[in-house]
């Protein structure tokens, strides 16, 4: 019941007498509902797999099925596809945004009134009814993105691709756009997100897959992705020094005291004896290691970089 | 396709809209070609004066030359200027393919740009109680030659896609035009008039001469090979755009790589 299962995508660019292997071997599958957040540094092939999701960039070798129809042989496959890409306008800046949702709905395959009429409902929904008749031009740049979402759903696609969609926007409008994410994936909305905000992904994904050099090094649940990444270790914080007689203590339990933490290695259980032997020096902060996606992403990256 | 024609023929008229200057002032410009070719200022017409010497035949002469020079660039002028701004790639995602829309959005600014000629036209006409009178058996070859020029537009769109700069070539392109429009292939003879009238729009062009200049009758014959070189134009155009379509996308060139 996946939206989009892509198998084996590669795609080598040849220019300037160089060759570019941009893709070699990506496989991505994204259910209804389901955020999945593509990861990567700089020219790791992202935008190009996106774009051969999209039917925009032919791939040498592999499959695409979006909603089970394959965008490259099948152009009403595009039907079930909405895309924002990178660093584009995405829509025309001397029309306005009701103009624009109207165009490329028919564009899409709707006719007049129905693009029309769903395009007001999306202005609704995302804010913009006053300014449906301003040019878009003369929009900031957090409602111009959030136009190019809307236009990107305008014909109801099962699948949306969104590549950089908070690049540039101030934290105000990036939380807007989150939000928009957030509402759009619990209405079952199958979204593909690309992004080097890895705090965005972190937020919004429930799964993550990294890519380097073409190739997928890393694909998981969000969450599980996190929990393999952290540590079993406690920190504990407390005001003031930690005497002499304490710290041997702490070290026979296990803990290690560095000047005002205490590092805690052993068994959860052990944790109470730990702040027993703390009384009464007052904790500040008692805390489980837990790894955000930007140490899972480094170390990650890094890994495969020794390798 | 109709609604394609539609939303492109909205997309067209709100367009010109958005710059009321623009459009004034294109209007001023057509207005005063007409009526300096009503007051008999017939070098205005330039090289199209060659159609004939009455009124009628400048106006014709100089209708094809514009007419042609917008089919021939507009596509292209289009395309390079959406790679830039990043729209392009939005309208590469219909389903109607690339291909129905650009030919969509052709027809749409043909008939702005006739619906803007005409009523100057006729305002004119009606300004300066001088009459028209050239038969409607004009308009067959004038569509012809058209039909041929879309196709070129086709070529030159498809160059577009994959060199994006082209510019400089475009511009060189109002000679080829001249040459094409111009040349009177129709009083050659042998295998200089059967290449020449192989190729784009020089059927039809010699066509409008035949009728226009030399007052000869209308020759369905000719008509008919000059509709059969635009048609041919045409989809020769529609193919040659179709392939540079898939090899922009081969070689991921949509986008402005
Ligand atoms: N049309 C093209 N022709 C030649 N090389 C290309 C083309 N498109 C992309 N590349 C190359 O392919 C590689 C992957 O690029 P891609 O844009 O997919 O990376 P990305 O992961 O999106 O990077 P970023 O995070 O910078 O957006 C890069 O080395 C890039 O230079
Ligand atoms: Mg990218």
């Amino acid at each position: 019941m996946s939206v989009l299962v892509c198998e084996n995508l590669q795609k080598t660019f040849h220019s300037h007498g160089r060759s570019t292997r941009a893709v070699q071997g990506v496989s991505l599958r994204v259910g209804p509902g389901e955020v999945l957040a593509f990861l990567g540094p700089n020219g790791a092939g992202k935008t190009t797999t996106i774009k051969m999701i999209a039917g925009l960039v032919r791939p040498d070798a592999g499959t695409v099925r979006v909603a089970g129809r394959d965008p490259h042989r099948d152009p009403w496959a595009l039907r079930q596809l909405g895309a924002v890409l990178e660093g584009n306008r995405n829509v025309y800046w001397r029309l306005t945004p009701l103009e624009n949702l109207e165009y490329f709905g028919v564009l899409r395959g709707l006719s007049a009134a129905t693009a029309r009429r769903r395009g007001r409902l999306l202005l609704e929904r995302f804010n913009l009814t006053d300014k449906q008749n301003a040019l878009t031009q003369q929009l900031s740049r957090g409602m111009q993105q959030k136009l190019a979402i809307a236009v990107s759903l305008v014909h109801e696609p099962s699948l949306l691709l969104l590549d950089e969609p908070t690049l540039g926007l101030d934290v105000e409008a990036a939380e807007t756009v989150k939000r928009m994410v957030r509402e759009l994936a619990a209405g079952g909305q199958a979204i593909v997100l690309t992004t080097h905000q890895l705090d965005v992904a972190q937020q919004l994904s429930h799964r993550v897959a990294i890519i380097r050099e073409g190739r997928i090094i890393a694909e998981d649940r969000t969450d599980a992705l996190l929990a393999r990444f952290s540590g079993e270790q406690y920190e504990i914080e407390v005001v003031g020094e930690i005497d002499a007689a304490r710290r041997e203590r702490l070290r026979a339990l296990g803990a290690e005291p560095l000047n005002g933490r205490v590092v805690y290695l052993g068994v959860p259980e052990g944790l109470w004896d730990v702040l027993d032997a703390l009384r009464p020096l007052t904790i500040l902060r008692v805390e489980k290691d837990r790894a955000d996606l930007t140490e899972v992403f480094l170390k990650l990256i890094r890994e495969e970089e020794r390798a | 396709m109709l609604r394609l024609i539609g939303i492109e023929f909205k997309r067209s008229l709100l367009m010109l809209r958005r710059y009321p200057m623009e459009m004034v002032g294109q209007l001023i410009v057509i207005t005063m070609i007409f009526y300096g070719l009503f007051l008999g200022a017939r070098y205005i017409a330039g090289p199209t004066a060659q159609f004939g010497e009455r009124l009628d035949a400048l106006v014709v002469g100089y209708v094809l030359w514009t007419f042609a020079l917008f089919a021939i660039g507009d596509l292209s002028w289009g395309l390079m200027d959406e790679a830039r701004t990043g729209t392009l790639e939005q309208v590469f995602l219909s389903p109607y393919g690339p291909s129905r829309v650009y030919l969509a959005r052709n027809v749409a600014g043909l008939l702005v740009t006739l619906a803007l000629n005409l009523g100057i036209l006729l305002l004119i006409q009606l300004l300066t109680g001088v009459r028209l009178d050239f038969s409607p058996a004009v308009l067959a070859p004038l569509g012809a030659v058209l039909l041929g020029a879309y196709g070129l537009g086709f070529m030159l769109g498809a160059l577009a896609l994959l060199f994006k700069r082209i510019q400089a070539f475009l511009n060189l392109f109002q000679f080829v035009l001249m040459f094409l429009i111009m040349t009177p292939f129709e009083q050659f003879s042998g295998t200089a008039r059967l290449a020449g009238e192989l190729l784009p729009m020089t059927i039809g062009a010699g066509q409008l001469r035949t009728l226009m200049a030399r007052g000869e009758a209308f020759d369905p014959v000719v008509f008919g090979l000059a509709l059969a070189s635009g048609l041919a134009y045409l989809i020769a155009g529609l193919w040659v755009f179709g392939s540079a379509v898939r090899a922009a996308k081969e070689r991921g060139l949509l986008g402005g790589y």
